[in-house]
């Protein structure tokens, strides 16, 4: 009860006037996000309202934006360019079951996996594919659309110097429109993209047969949906988390999110997921409820519906002002400056993940390349902590070796190349309580050590293993059981 | 976090807190046990201050948010705590005068409830004011976090009203229940009303077993030196608990709280809210 109340009613008028802040912002945004997809615009506009109403309640952080993005608009290019319409809808519900799978399996916690400078990489390339998306709009046109762009964003940027009571991107889409008609230039407007709706959406199944083959086309696209949505839309709470010190239900938010896709799906509308730019303009606004959400998209449908006429209007060269604002807004230009601070490898990382993706056009490889690089560097990292001393006893018999560190996969060279197998020596003390041994590798290597001592006719003997490497060698090892030496001669 | 068996007196920046000091200044002393005065400071992420409407991002949009909201936050919490930390002191002064050696002071942070669940392990007596700092300004008579936090706790809640006298008289409302029993044994373990005499009260319909549960009561207390005056008196609970303690000058009130649940509670009212809005004399409840 006290929940419901704090997650709804306990900001109502700030959240009021945050939603419809978000919804104008929401329209151009859904539009231009339709036409990256190859789809009429009404299909991101009704996707964007269904996912921002059905969030409102499902999704686990209160006052974050979730509508038709970019990042999953570029993942469905392919499947409609191939295969149409419905095959997209009958992937956006397919997404959406995917998503609640993972919900269910709580795979929202492998976000951890994820650093964070390919958090950082992939907001830079998610705002980098939203401006090239824009060229189309600027190649091959008259200086009026440079002309209407510039101004657009000029407005855009100086009018909250005048008033913030009123969203600048509507002056500059009114304005811009009013000088289109009144001049009447002849440059492409919203009309010239496609349909728009004229009524409120209505229940359909996608119209695919069902069979393997459907599975087949949609299930890849669909996977990659489901990842590159829920990569964002757990990165987009975290950052409201950060913003508004408050903690969010990222299970419930990946549920959410699917519940919300398979809305989308069955009422005519694309995938969506969480938008950064949106959120970060709601929380700037006064939003944090729940109300917020519901606001944006609701009044987002009643504009679309009731005066879609004159949004047909708008020329197209006002929504890429309002693309670029977005563009910029996302991008994280903080790291560009820290990349002269930063270790390397992190540079490298948040590098990697940007050109992946922009050359991919696929958030999904981008994040993977990033995630399996951080990985390779830290395995690096960690193989530099080792450290091998040895010290000759009893008049020269007896030779000690000290191993500290971690001793893996990436170590194991190292670690059997520490020793020096040509002494001529009577025993060899391998003294291993400061190291670990994590995996088979490991243990291979100190098993090809001790053997190779032992064709040398010297005594071995390892001491200090610590519990948890002992688990690992007791489990694994050779060098202790018959026949030791015919095993590694094998090979 | 060390056991120290305090007690715990919740105030706010209301004039109910000198009273709640007052009773907990003199149940300190009583019982000779630390007292510490806490101040939970309410924060409310979920309520925002935002002006600005224009919904345009420019660069490093997230950053520059995340600055102003965080310089925001940090400048209320500053103010916030200046202003408990000059109340909460003159409120030690308060106590100090009343004869308590020492009190402590905290502030923290949160959520009453919340703050108050995660003290109860050290701590013998909570002391709450029945209304509060919001309730000055409405005509709420019983506040709202009262059932919340006392619901949520399991240790002994002394709530208070307005004034303070220093308790002569007190009146142990006795259903028979596995409550109230305990609390009739907590009472006659207790310094805190040692030398009192007692009333001893139950209502309801007349049986052979309300009258056992009473004689028991009335030798548990007797045996650890109380003077007892038991009454078993049918009728409706409410009333002649009203009647008994305006008739017998009582000064405290002892009883169970809250032990259906909160959805019988919801749908056929509480009789222990009922009790806290008519009673108009310090109760102390028994969870």
């Amino acid at each position: 009860m006290n929940s419901i109340r704090q997650d709804w009613f306990s900001n109502v008028r700030n959240d009021l006037l945050a939603g419809l802040v978000v919804a104008l912002a929401l329209i151009p945004e859904a539009i231009a996000f339709s036409i990256i997809a190859g789809v009429d615009p009404k299909v991101g506009l009704y996707a964007s309202f269904c996912i921002a109403a059905v969030i409102a309640f499902a999704g686990g952080r209160p006052g974050m934006i979730s509508a038709a993005t970019g990042a999953m608009a570029l993942v469905m290019v392919m499947l409609v360019k191939d295969h149409g319409l419905q095959y997209l809808l009958a992937a956006t519900v397919l997404t959406g079951i995917l998503q609640i799978i993972a919900g269910w399996l709580k795979l929202g916690t492998l976000m951890r996996f994820v650093s964070r400078s390919v958090i950082t990489g992939f907001v830079n390339a998610l705002a980098i594919l939203i401006f090239l998306a824009q060229l189309p709009e600027l190649t091959n046109v008259t200086w009026h659309v440079y002309a209407m762009t510039a101004a657009g964003l000029a407005i855009i940027y100086l009018f909250p110097y005048i008033t913030k009571a009123v969203p600048s991107p509507l002056v500059a889409i009114v304005a811009l429109t009013a000088v289109a008609i009144g001049l009447g230039l002849d440059i492409r407007t919203v009309g010239d993209m496609g349909r728009l709706p004229d009524s409120l959406p209505i229940f359909l199944l996608p119209d695919v047969p069902l069979n393997f083959e459907t599975l087949q086309i949609i299930f890849p696209v669909s996977a990659t949906l489901a990842v590159v949505g829920l990569l964002e839309s757990m990165m987009t709470a975290s950052i409201v988390d950060d913003l508004t010190d408050t903690s969010s239900n990222k299970n419930r938010e990946c549920v959410g999110q699917g519940v919300a896709n398979i809305a989308s799906g069955f009422l005519g509308g694309m995938a969506g997921c969480a938008m950064i730019g949106q959120s970060v303009i709601n929380v700037k606004s006064g939003g944090r409820g729940r109300l917020s959400t519901l606001v944006a998209g609701v009044f987002l449908l009643i504009m679309v519906v009731f005066i879609g006429d004159l949004v047909a209007l708008i020329p197209m060269a006002a929504l890429v002002a309002v693309m670029i604002m977005v563009s910029i807004g996302t991008f994280n230009w903080e790291s560009i400056r820290n990349m002269r601070e930063h270790p390397r490898s992190s540079s490298v990382v948040m590098l990697a993940t940007v050109v992946v993706t922009v050359a991919t056009h696929d958030l999904a490889k981008g994040v993977l390349t990033g995630v399996l690089l951080s990985g390779f560097f830290f395995a690096h990292k960690v193989s530099q902590v080792f450290l091998v001393r040895s010290k000759s006893e009893g008049e020269g018999r007896v030779r000690t070796y000290t191993i500290t560190g971690q001793v893996f996969f990436a170590s194991a060279d190292r670690f059997i190349n520490s020793f020096d197998f040509r002494e001529v020596i009577e025993m060899v003390r391998i003294d291993v309580s400061r190291a670990h041994f994590w995996d088979i590798t490991a243990i291979s290597a100190l098993d090809k050590v001790v053997i190779k001592f032992r064709r040398e006719g010297t005594e071995v003997e390892v001491i200090g293993l610590n519990e948890a490497s002992k688990m690992l060698v007791d489990k694994l090892s050779v060098h202790d059981k018959d026949g030791a030496e015919e095993i590694l001669t094998s090979h | 976090m060390k056991i120290e068996n305090k007690i715990l007196a919740c105030v706010d920046q209301s004039h109910f807190a000198d009273y709640v000091t007052d009773y907990a200044a003199w149940a300190a002393r009583r019982m000779n046990a630390p007292l510490e005065l806490l101040h939970v400071i309410d924060r409310h992420p979920e309520i925002s201050t935002g002006k600005d409407h224009s919904g345009a991002i420019g660069f490093d949009a997230q950053e520059h948010l995340l600055t102003e909201l965080s310089n925001e936050d940090a400048t209320r919490s500053k103010a916030a705590r200046e202003q408990g930390r000059l109340f909460l002191n003159r409120l030690r002064e308060r106590a100090i005068a009343a004869g308590v050696e020492s009190p402590d002071v905290r502030q923290r942070y949160g959520n009453l409830v919340e703050t108050m669940t995660e003290q109860e392990n050290g701590v013998r007596l909570f002391v709450l004011g029945r209304r509060g700092q919001s309730a000055q300004h409405t005509q709420r008579d019983l506040g709202r976090n009262v059932e919340r936090v006392v619901r949520s706790l399991h240790k002994p809640i002394l709530t208070i009203t307005e004034d303070f006298t220093e308790p002569r008289r007190i009146m142990i409302a006795f259903d028979g229940g596995i409550v109230t029993r305990r609390g009739i044994e907590m009472v006659a373990a207790s310094p805190l009303f040692k030398g009192l005499p007692v009333q001893l009260l139950m209502s309801g319909k007349e049986s052979q077993e309300a009258a056992k549960q009473l004689e028991w009561a009335k030798k548990t207390l007797n045996s650890s030196g109380f003077d007892i005056k038991a009454a078993l008196i049918p009728g409706d609970a409410e009333s002649i608990i009203a009647k008994t303690v305006s008739e017998q000058n009582i000064d405290i009130l002892i009883m169970g709280a809250y032990s259906h649940s909160r959805l019988r509670s919801l749908l056929l009212g509480s009789k222990t809210s009922d009790m806290l809005r008519s009673a108009k004399i310090p109760t102390l409840l028994l969870r």
